[in-house]
């Protein structure tokens, strides 16, 4: 049967890349990020936020403000760690969903060293940061442990025990740490040589401490022999494994610096930020790790740019809590929008749709 | 002349690269109808595009005379058109009734499936063989999943059938049998096209056969007027010399295996006191129905199979039984498992890396801190040279674009280099076309000539007899029989199937 005249003569048809430029993909990517901003703005709108106070208030104020600047890198440090800490994991698909509990049990570490005065001040801060990162890994390294004896899935065990870490501190900041002075549910503050050195704006401790992380975790991930085995047990672990790559230690090395990564992530929020332990200091920086590494495509240079970005919706967002008494949740919800356009842009990435005549 | 599926200049292209370059192709009623080409000669293509899985870019389809456009299977399917793919669409918890209802909807559930349960032992029947429709699709063999298929297709009222490659997963026995079930098919006029690249199957079971090369039609004809080696020509280009293996001398003891056994998760015994010994500068060939302990046996020496007792002993490595993998690696061991994209190449990473990765491993492209991209990418530009590894854009290319031959080339380029100690290969032509498969020939026999040592398992007995200088026959997880080339081929297949 012929198709009626007034039709395009023709069909759209559906189909399969092979392959794509990474350009045209980053494109993509790119494209589906700022549909999921314009969605964003559009809630914030309906939200009460005047439309035109968006832009010019927040994103320009944030950027050009000096002191808004120092706040979205202060930001930035812990969201880059806990970004990179999701991309180690996810390389070997691991899929470690405890980031928090993870940030938890580094700053309890870290700060157990505190509050017991333990070490001699000169090496207190590098021994805090040995803790933290300790700590860290030994809370991964329970979830990769349960899963390879008791075949118990990661995605399970992992977020369970960051509510078994969030209880714990929530017993020592209740109980036993609770700060005399002022009997609030926090730790005693930190003293001086257990904070991370400020040398003026922008170069203080925690960037120093992203910066590495970040030069380290690409070196390892993409210069060094362990880049290339971690890349196969990605690909192929049946492969991989015949070949002769160590599959299991490769990944218990991704599962541990994961932790660690998280550790530290923890503990420089409490060390920067309050100097203290606090009850909620973790809060929305485990998902954000997630979200980093699923953006960045578990590249650790691209993880540590887009943590950028997101420590500016997070500063943003404090702003947006202060004048219009937004929620702090709209940030997350601004970074699930996002998440869902650019899981949806993998779409085109992998189809394309084309008019055949 | 009747004929029911025409296809007329069909062009089709994947990323820019021609699969189709003016197909053309004509079926008709009452025929077995064999598409005969080398792998990526476009044969699999064409029929996808017949069965409407395909958009082409161009050309024209007529089905009984008429002309069509498919918008996808279902409108092939709505003209008459069922095709069974090499790798079947089938839901592995389901049951047998319950897959076909799937595809062939008769109404409402409860009702639907009595219906479909009499209307499978009505074809069943007419074919000639038993399916049980309460059984779930993994219990089932593969050659059992295949007829399932068949039953499905024919159910949803096909009259041309499409079989891609459907003797690739069977054993000569089973593929007898199903080509059998084929003709009487077509006995009763539903026209049947065969995928292959079987000679053998052409000639003895085809009224006409198309030949494609390079994305075109180069002969249609009466197989029974054509020799094989015409057949062969057409199909490659030009006629293939077959593998001449010199007589070399044996070297010291390579390999020794004694009383090994390897047990299932389910506590069935796979390989049950196996006992051989390979010699430098030999091909110790291992034939056999396959899943008679052969896949456990390579994944016993390749160290991915866990044994249960027995002992493995390597020249250079020393006694590996229970060894993992990378140290039967460093000691000289080389493998070219069964299913490359699974067990040889990580699909996604790039040719470098997939070749490069044993090199890395042995320390040759820098130390532990540093990887030498430079020198691995060298060193795979020229292994692709020397191999003739093709279809290969750029060193960056994901590896699970190759086609299988090619990916093949890939793999042996990467275990041959070097000089093994022991190469243990898992039918390596397996699944390739008439060229990939001499070259991989070429390149075991010249392994063998320069001192390696072989173990070449295979179901494929033209090929064990072809190479091997020994031959272990394997049966219910144990070896049988051993003979010397040259071997009687009749003697060997009595071994094969007597201990059964």
């Amino acid at each position: 049967m012929a198709s009626p005249s007034f039709l395009p003569a023709g069909r759209l048809n559906l189909e399969i890349r092979t392959n794509l430029a990474m350009g045209r993909q980053m494109l993509i990517l790119v494209g589906a990020a700022l549909i999921g901003i314009l969605v964003s703005a559009a809630i914030l709108v309906a939200a009460g936020v005047p439309f035109g106070e968006l832009l010019s208030e927040f994103v320009i104020q944030t950027l050009l403000d000096p002191a808004s600047r120092q706040a979205v890198l202060a930001q930035a440090g812990p969201l880059v760690l806990v970004g990179l800490a999701g991309s180690v994991a996810f390389r070997t698909r691991f899929w470690n969903l405890g980031l928090e509990g993870q940030m938890i049990w580094g700053s309890i570490a870290a700060t157990a060293l505190s509050v017991f005065d333990f070490g001699p001040p000169g090496v207190r801060l590098p021994l805090m940061l040995a803790a933290a990162a300790t700590a860290g890994l030994a809370w991964s390294g329970l979830a990769f442990y349960l899963k390879e004896r008791f075949r118990v899935n990661e995605i399970i065990s992992t977020l369970l025990l960051n509510y078994v870490a969030l209880y714990l501190l929530l017993d020592l900041l209740y109980g036993a740490w609770q700060d005399p002075k002022d009997s609030f549910p926090h730790s005693p503050q930190f003293r001086d040589f257990e904070r991370l050195p400020d040398w003026g704006w922008p170069i203080h401790g925690e960037l120093l401490l992203a910066l590495l992380a970040t030069v380290a975790v690409f070196w390892l991930l993409s210069l060094s022999r362990f880049g290339l085995y971690i890349r196969f047990v990605h690909e192929n672990k049946g492969a991989a494994r015949a070949l002769g790559v160590p599959v299991r230690a490769v990944m218990l090395a991704s599962v541990l610096l994961s932790g660690a990564l998280a550790g530290w992530g923890g503990f420089i929020i409490t060390d920067v930020q309050e100097g203290r332990l606090t009850q909620s200091f973790f809060d929305g920086y485990g998902f954000s790790g997630i979200l980093i590494a699923f953006l960045a495509r578990n590249n650790p240079l691209a993880a540590a740019m887009v943590a950028v970005l997101i420590a500016v919706l997070f500063v943003t967002g404090q702003s947006l809590q202060i004048f219009y008494q937004i929620p702090f949740s709209m940030v997350q919800l601004i970074e699930a929008i996002i998440v869902m356009t650019v899981a949806a842009s993998e779409f085109l990435i992998r189809h394309r749709l084309r008019w055949v005549a | 002349m009747d004929s029911v599926l025409e296809l007329r200049a069909i062009r089709k292209s994947f990323a820019g690269f021609a699969a189709l370059d003016g197909a053309d192709f004509t079926l008709r009623r009452g025929e077995v109808h064999a598409l005969l080409g080398e792998n990526g000669a476009g044969k699999s293509s064409l029929m996808n595009v017949a069965a409407g899985l395909y958009a082409p870019d161009g050309g024209r389809i007529l089905i009984g005379g008429r002309e069509q456009r498919l918008g996808g299977p279902r409108e092939a399917t709505a003209q008459g058109i069922g095709m069974v793919h090499q790798h079947f669409h089938l839901v592995k918890p389901f049951t047998v009734a319950e897959n076909i209802l799937l595809a062939n909807p008769r109404g409402r559930f409860s009702r639907g499936i009595e219906t479909i349960e009499r209307e499978i032992a009505f074809c069943t029947n007419m074919l000639g063989f038993v399916v049980d429709p309460h059984r779930r699709l993994d219990s089932l063999s593969v050659a059992e999943q295949q007829r399932v298929e068949i039953v499905k297709v024919l159910l949803g009222g096909a009259t041309i059938i499409i079989l891609d490659e459907p003797t690739a997963v069977l054993t000569d026995e089973e593929a007898d049998g199903l080509l059998t079930t084929m003709r009487r098919l077509a006995a009763q006029g539903t026209a049947v096209v065969l995928v292959t690249h079987k000679l053998r199957e052409v000639t003895r079971y085809a009224d006409r056969v198309t030949i494609m090369r390079g994305g075109r039609h180069v002969a249609a004809c009466d197989p029974k007027t054509m020799s094989t080696a015409q057949l062969t020509e057409l199909t490659v280009g030009v006629a293939l010399p077959s593998p001449v293996r010199e007589k070399t001398a044996r070297g010291e003891l390579r390999l020794i295996v004694a009383g090994l056994r390897v047990e299932h998760e389910t506590g069935r015994t796979a390989l049950d006191g196996v006992g051989f010994q390979v010699r430098a500068g030999e091909i110790y060939g291992i034939a056999g129905v396959s899943g008679n302990g052969q896949s456990e046996l390579v994944g016993a020496l390749t160290g991915t199979t866990a044994v249960a007792a027995g002992d493995i002993w390597m020249s250079g490595a020393g006694h590996i039984a229970d060894r993992p993998p990378a140290i039967r690696r460093s000691g000289g061991l080389a493998a070219i498992p069964a299913d490359r994209y699974a067990q040889a190449l990580a699909g996604g990473l790039s040719i470098t890396d997939n070749y490069a990765v044993a090199g890395v491993m042995a320390g040759r492209y820098g130390p532990w801190g540093w990887l030498d991209r430079k020198a691995m990418a060298k060193a795979a530009a020229a292994a692709v040279r020397a191999f003739d590894v093709q279809g290969v854009r750029g060193l960056k290319q994901r590896a699970g674009l190759l086609s299988g031959g090619n990916a093949q080339k890939l793999v042996l380029a990467r275990e041959l280099a070097g000089d093994p100690v022991l190469i243990v290969a898992h039918g390596p032509s397996r699944g390739l076309d008439a060229r990939a498969c001499a070259a991989v020939h070429e390149r075991l026999l010249a392994a063998r000539a320069r001192g390696n040592a072989v173990v070449l398992v295979s179901d494929d007995l033209d090929e064990v007899i072809g190479l091997a200088d020994r031959i272990g026959v394997m049966s219910r997880g144990r070896i049988v029989a051993e003979f010397d080339a040259p071997a009687d081929r009749q003697a060997i297949g009595r071994a094969m199937v007597d201990h059964g």
